[in-house]
C-alpha cells in the first residue's frame, strides 16, 4: 500500500538531493536537541525561587561625603525616617543587596579559628532587627533579633554575637542535630544561632552555595552602605523616585546611587543568561524554519521535475490521495534515516559540549522530543506542495512538452 | 564575458524568483546568524594593544601556604598582597612597572550647578599612561616625586571632564573627592576599550575608570577597595594597617618586558624574591610559583570569552552548515533542470569551462545577495543583543572587518556549494538533450 519499494528505487536515482535533506535533518535534530535542553536549562536558573517578594522591595546605596556626622549614627537617623515615609512597610541598613552580585563570603566553622573543623562557605550580611521583615523572609525556628543585640557602632573593635542563618546552611553545618542555639565561627567570632531562616538567597546566584546565607546584626558603615526597603509593590515606583530627595534633605553630603528594585538587580544580574536564551531560541527557531523551507523547497522542484510522470500516473488510474501520500511516504523515509542520524549526532554533540563546558549529560528525552518535532515539522513542509502535485491534470500526460 | 554572465545569472534568478528568493533568503539567515554570534566573539576576542600585548604581563605569586587552594585552573591567586606589590614595585629591576587597584569616591566641584556624583577611580603609580598607552588631551601625569609624597592630585578622562569642567582646560582646577580637595594636572583623551584587560575583576566589559590617582594614596588616605578582596587563611584584620600587612590579595601588578633576556631577568628575581620572603617566614610551601601572563594569555586565563559565546559560535556555524546543505539542495535541482538549455549551449560551442564558470558566478551572485542581506539581519541580531544586554554595548557591534567578512563568508559559502552542481550540470552530454528536442 505504501510503495516503499518503488519510492526507494526512485530515491536511488536522485541519491544526492535526499542525502542533503538527510544531513540537514540530521544536523537540525542535533542543534535543536542540545540548544532545547540548554535553553530549558536556563529557564530554571531564570525562573528560580529566591525567598524574596523581590516586586515589593527597593535597595539603594549610600556614599557619604561630609564629615560633620558620624555614619552610623546618621543612617539610624535614616533608618527611622525611611520607615515614617507614607507606603513604606519597613526599612532596614544592609551591608550589601542581596541577588545583586556584590557581597561578602567567608567561611562559617562549628570551631573558631585557626582550630580545625566542618566548615561552609556562607555570604553574610551585616544588618539589623527590621532586615527580616523588610526582606519578608520567614522564620523556620527561633526568633529575630532583639534591639538589644543590634550593634550600632564606629569602632572595628565592637562584634556582634548572635546570627540567623538559613535552613541550607544549618542542615550542612549541623548534619545531625538542631542547629538552634548552637554556636558558629566566622574567623574567631562566636556567634550564636538564634534563628532559622526557611529560604533565602545570597547576593550571587551562581555561587557554588547560593542558599547558605547569614544576617548578623551589626552596624558599621564606615562611609557608604544600603538601604533596603519594603513597600506595596503599587507604591514602589513612586517612592524610587522620591527616595533621592528625602535622603537628601534629611542630610545632603552624600550621594545616592544604584536605586533599583530587587526584581532589578536581579534581571541585571541575570542579563547575560537571558541573552543566551533567547539567542537560542531565535536560533533554533529559525534552524527549524530553515530546514523546513529547504524541504518544502525541493519538494516542489521534484515535483516541478516529475509533473510528467505524476500526471500519467493519474491517467492510469491513481488516486490524488496516492499522489499525496507517495511524496509523504518519500519524505518521512529520507526524514526517517536522516532522524536516525541526528539522534546519533546529538547524542555525539551533547558529549563534546559535557567535555569542554560545564554543561550536564542532554537527557535522551530530549532528543525524542525533538525527534518528534521534526518529523511532523517536515510532513508539514511536504503537504502543502503534495497537496499541488496531487492537482496535476492526467491530461499532462497526453501531451509532449 | 564576465557581463554577460552576470546578465545570464540575473536571468536565470528572475526566470525562478521563488526557489532564488529561498535560496538568497538561506544563506542570509545563516549569514545573519553566524555573524552575530562570530562579531561578539571577535570583539570580545581582539587584541586590546596589539602593539604591546606580548610585552605586557601580569604578575601573579602563588603566596599560600601548601595545602591552601584558590579557585583558578592552575590554584594561584589573581592579585598580590599590598607588601608584595609595593616590594615588588620598589625593588631594582628592569622594565617598567606598575601597582593598582580600584577605588572610587563622591565627586564635586566649588560650582553648584554640578550635583555631587560618585565615580569609580584607579589608584596606579604613573607608568600606567605609558604602559596601557593613554594619551593626554591637556596637561600631563604626576611626577615620581609626586607619587612618593601621595600628592592629592588627580587626572580625570575626557568624559568626566566634559561633565565637571564643560569639555575646557581644567588643568589646574580643584575637585573635592570624599571631602578631600584634589588638583586636577591632566586629562586623557578618549580611551575606546572594549576589554578592560588591565583588571578583569570586575567585569571584563566595564568602561576604564574615569578618575587616576597616585598609588600612595590609598595608604595615606585609607581608601577602599572597589575591587575584590580575597583572604585564604585566618587574619585578624580590625584596622587598615592591618590590611595593608595582612596576606589578603587586592592589588594588581604589571610590568612590561621588552625582550626575552628582560623577561628571563625578571623570573630569577621573582624565585629571588619569594625566597628572601621565605627565610622571613612567609611562603610556607615545597614550591615556589610565580607566573607572568601577557596580556592575551591573561584574557584566556580569566576566560573573558564566557562559555555561553564559544557555545553559541560553535552552533551558528553548525547552522551554517545547515543552509549550506539547504542550498546545495536546491542549487543542484535547479541546475539540473537547466540541463537541455546547457546542452543546446554546449552543442553550439561553449567549453565545459565556460559553462561551469557561468554556472560559479550565478552561484557567488546568490551569495553576494544573500552576504548583503545576511548583514541587514546582523545588525539587526546585534541590536537585538544590545537590547537585551546593555553591559554588552561595545561589543555587539560589527567593526570592518566583519562588515568585510560577511559577504567574504557568503560568497564563499555559496561557491562551496554551488562547485558540486555546477560540475555535474557541465558535465551534460549535448547529444541527449538535442535529440529529444
Amino acid at each position: 500500500m505504501l510503495e516503499i519499494k518503488p519510492i526507494f528505487h526512485a530515491l536511488c536515482r536522485s541519491k544526492i538531493g535526499a542525502l542533503l535533506l538527510l544531513l540537514q535533518i540530521a544536523i537540525t535534530t542535533a542543534i535543536v536537541s542540545n540548544a532545547a535542553f540548554i535553553i530549558e536549562d536556563k529557564v530554571s536558573y531564570l525562573s528560580q525561587e529566591t525567598g524574596y517578594p523581590e516586586d515589593e522591595i527597593f535597595s539603594f546605596h549610600v556614599m557619604l561625603f561630609g564629615d560633620d556626622v558620624s555614619s552610623h549614627q546618621q543612617f539610624e537617623l535614616d533608618e527611622s525616617m525611611l520607615r515614617g515615609l507614607p507606603g513604606v512597610i519597613d526599612a532596614a541598613y544592609i551591608s550589601n543587596t542581596p541577588l545583586s552580585g556584590s557581597g561578602s563570603s567567608s567561611d562559617f566553622s562549628i570551631n573558631p579559628a585557626p582550630e580545625p573543623g566542618l566548615s561552609a562557605r556562607t555570604s553574610y550580611f551585616f544588618t539589623d532587627n527590621h532586615a527580616l521583615n523588610t526582606l519578608g523572609l520567614e522564620l523556620a525556628a527561633g526568633r529575630n533579633f532583639n534591639e538589644s543585640e543590634v550593634i550600632v557602632t564606629d569602632n572595628n573593635e565592637q562584634r556582634a554575637d548572635v546570627t540567623i542563618i538559613t535552613q541550607a546552611l544549618a542542615d550542612e553545618l549541623f548534619p545531625d542535630t538542631d542547629a538552634l542555639g548552637k554556636t558558629v565561627y566566622l574567623g574567631d567570632i562566636a556567634l550564636k544561632i538564634v534563628g532559622i531562616i526557611k529560604k533565602a538567597k545570597g547576593p550571587w546566584l551562581k555561587d557554588s552555595r547560593p542558599d547558605s546565607v547569614a544576617l548578623i546584626p551589626y552596624i558599621n558603615p564606615n562611609i557608604s552602605g544600603n538601604f533596603i526597603v519594603r513597600t506595596d509593590a503599587s507604591q514602589r515606583a513612586q517612592l524610587t523616585s522620591t527616595i533621592e530627595d528625602e535622603m537628601l534633605k534629611n542630610y545632603d553630603k552624600r550621594v545616592i546611587v544604584t536605586i533599583r528594585g530587587l526584581d532589578e538587580a536581579k534581571e541585571s544580574y541575570m542579563a547575560q543568561d537571558t541573552l543566551m536564551m533567547r539567542m537560542l531560541i531565535v536560533l533554533i527557531t529559525i534552524l527549524v524554519l530553515v530546514t523546513a523551507l529547504g524541504i518544502f523547497g525541493l519538494t516542489l522542484f521534484n515535483i516541478s521535475k516529475r509533473t510528467k510522470q505524476i500526471g500519467t500516473r493519474r491517467a492510469l488510474g491513481a488516486r490524488k490521495s496516492a499522489i499525496i501520500s507517495y511524496f509523504l511516504v518519500e519524505n518521512a523515509m529520507i526524514c526517517g534515516v536522516g532522524l536516525i542520524l541526528g539522534c546519533i549526532a546529538a547524542l555525539l554533540l551533547g558529549q563534546l559540549l559535557m567535555q569542554h563546558f560545564s554543561i550536564a549529560a542532554l537527557p535522551t528525552s530530549y532528543i525524542a522530543g525533538t525527534a518528534i518535532m521534526v518529523f511532523v515539522m517536515s510532513l508539514l513542509a511536504v503537504f502543502g506542495p503534495a497537496r499541488r502535485a496531487a492537482n496535476i491534470s492526467p491530461s499532462i500526460a497526453t501531451r509532449t512538452i | 564575458m564576465l557581463l554577460h554572465y552576470f546578465d545570464l545569472s540575473w536571468r536565470s534568478f528572475k526566470r525562478t524568483p521563488l526557489v532564488s528568493s529561498l535560496m538568497v533568503l538561506a544563506i542570509a539567515i545563516g549569514i545573519g546568524v553566524t555573524m552575530t554570534s562570530l562579531s561578539v566573539y571577535h570583539m570580545m576576542a581582539s587584541d586590546p594593544i596589539p602593539s604591546k600585548s606580548s610585552q605586557l604581563f601580569s604578575v601573579q605569586l602563588q603566596i599560600m601556604d601548601d595545602g591552601n587552594t584558590w579557585w583558578t585552573k592552575d590554584n594561584l591567586p589573581l592579585q598580590l598582597t599590598y607588601k608584595d606589590a609595593t616590594n615588588l614595585y620598589r625593588a631594582n629591576t628592569e622594565g617598567k612597572r606598575l601597582s593598582m587597584l580600584r577605588s572610587g569616591f563622591s565627586i564635586y566641584t566649588d560650582s553648584d550647578t554640578v550635583k555631587p556624583f560618585s565615580k569609580s577611580a584607579r589608584m596606579t603609580t604613573p607608568e600606567f599612561f605609558d604602559m596601557f598607552q593613554l594619551e593626554f588631551l591637556y596637561g600631563n601625569k604626576w611626577s615620581q616625586q609626586q607619587e612618593e609624597n601621595a600628592a592629592p592630585v588627580v587626572v580625570i578622562s575626557e568624559e568626566l571632564n566634559e561633565r565637571l569642567f564643560a569639555g575646557e582646560n581644567s588643568v589646574g582646577n580643584i575637585i573635592y573627592l570624599d571631602n578631600e580637595s584634589y588638583e586636577v594636572i591632566g586629562v586623557t583623551k578618549n580611551w575606546p576599550l572594549v576589554v578592560k584587560y588591565y583588571d578583569l575583576n570586575n567585569g571584563a566589559f566595564n568602561e576604564p575608570e574615569s578618575m587616576f590617582l597616585p598609588f600612595s594614596l590609598v595608604e595615606a588616605r585609607e581608601l577602599g577597595n572597589w575591587g575584590n578582596t580575597n583572604g585564604w587563611k585566618h587574619e585578624d584584620v580590625r584596622s587598615f594597617k592591618a590590611k595593608l600587612q595582612s596576606e589578603m590579595v587586592w592589588v594588581q601588578f604589571w610590568v612590561q618586558l621588552n625582550n626575552a633576556k628582560q623577561k628571563q631577568d625578571y623570573e630569577t628575581f621573582l624565585m629571588a624574591y619569594m625566597e628572601e620572603q621565605q627565610k622571613r617566614g612567609r611562603f610556607n610551601r615545597k614550591e615556589l610559583i610565580y607566573s607572568l601572563r601577557d596580556v592575551n594569555q591573561w584574557m584566556e586565563y580569566n576566560n573573558v570569552i564566557s562559555e555561553d559565546n564559544k557555545i553559541l559560535v560553535a552552533l551558528s556555524f553548525m547552522f551554517l552548515a545547515v543552509c549550506l546543505a539547504n542550498i546545495l539542495g536546491l542549487l543542484l535541482a535547479k541546475f539540473l533542470r537547466r540541463a537541455p538549455e546547457v546542452g543546446v549551449r554546449r552543442a553550439l560551442g561553449a567549453s565545459k569551462r565556460q559553462i561551469f564558470l557561468q554556472h560559479l558566478v550565478e552561484v557567488a551572485m546568490l551569495g553576494c545577495f544573500g552576504g548583503l542581506i545576511g548583514i541587514v539581519l546582523a545588525q539587526l541580531g546585534l541590536w537585538g543583543v544590545r537590547q537585551s544586554y546593555d553591559y554588552y554595548s561595545s561589543i555587539a557591534t560589527m567593526d570592518i572587518t566583519m562588515l568585510l567578512s560577511a559577504p567574504i563568508i557568503a560568497i564563499t559559502t555559496c561557491i562551496l556549494a554551488g562547485l558540486y552542481p555546477a560540475w555535474l550540470v557541465c558535465k551534460t552530454n549535448p547529444a541527449i538533450y538535442l535529440k529529444s528536442q
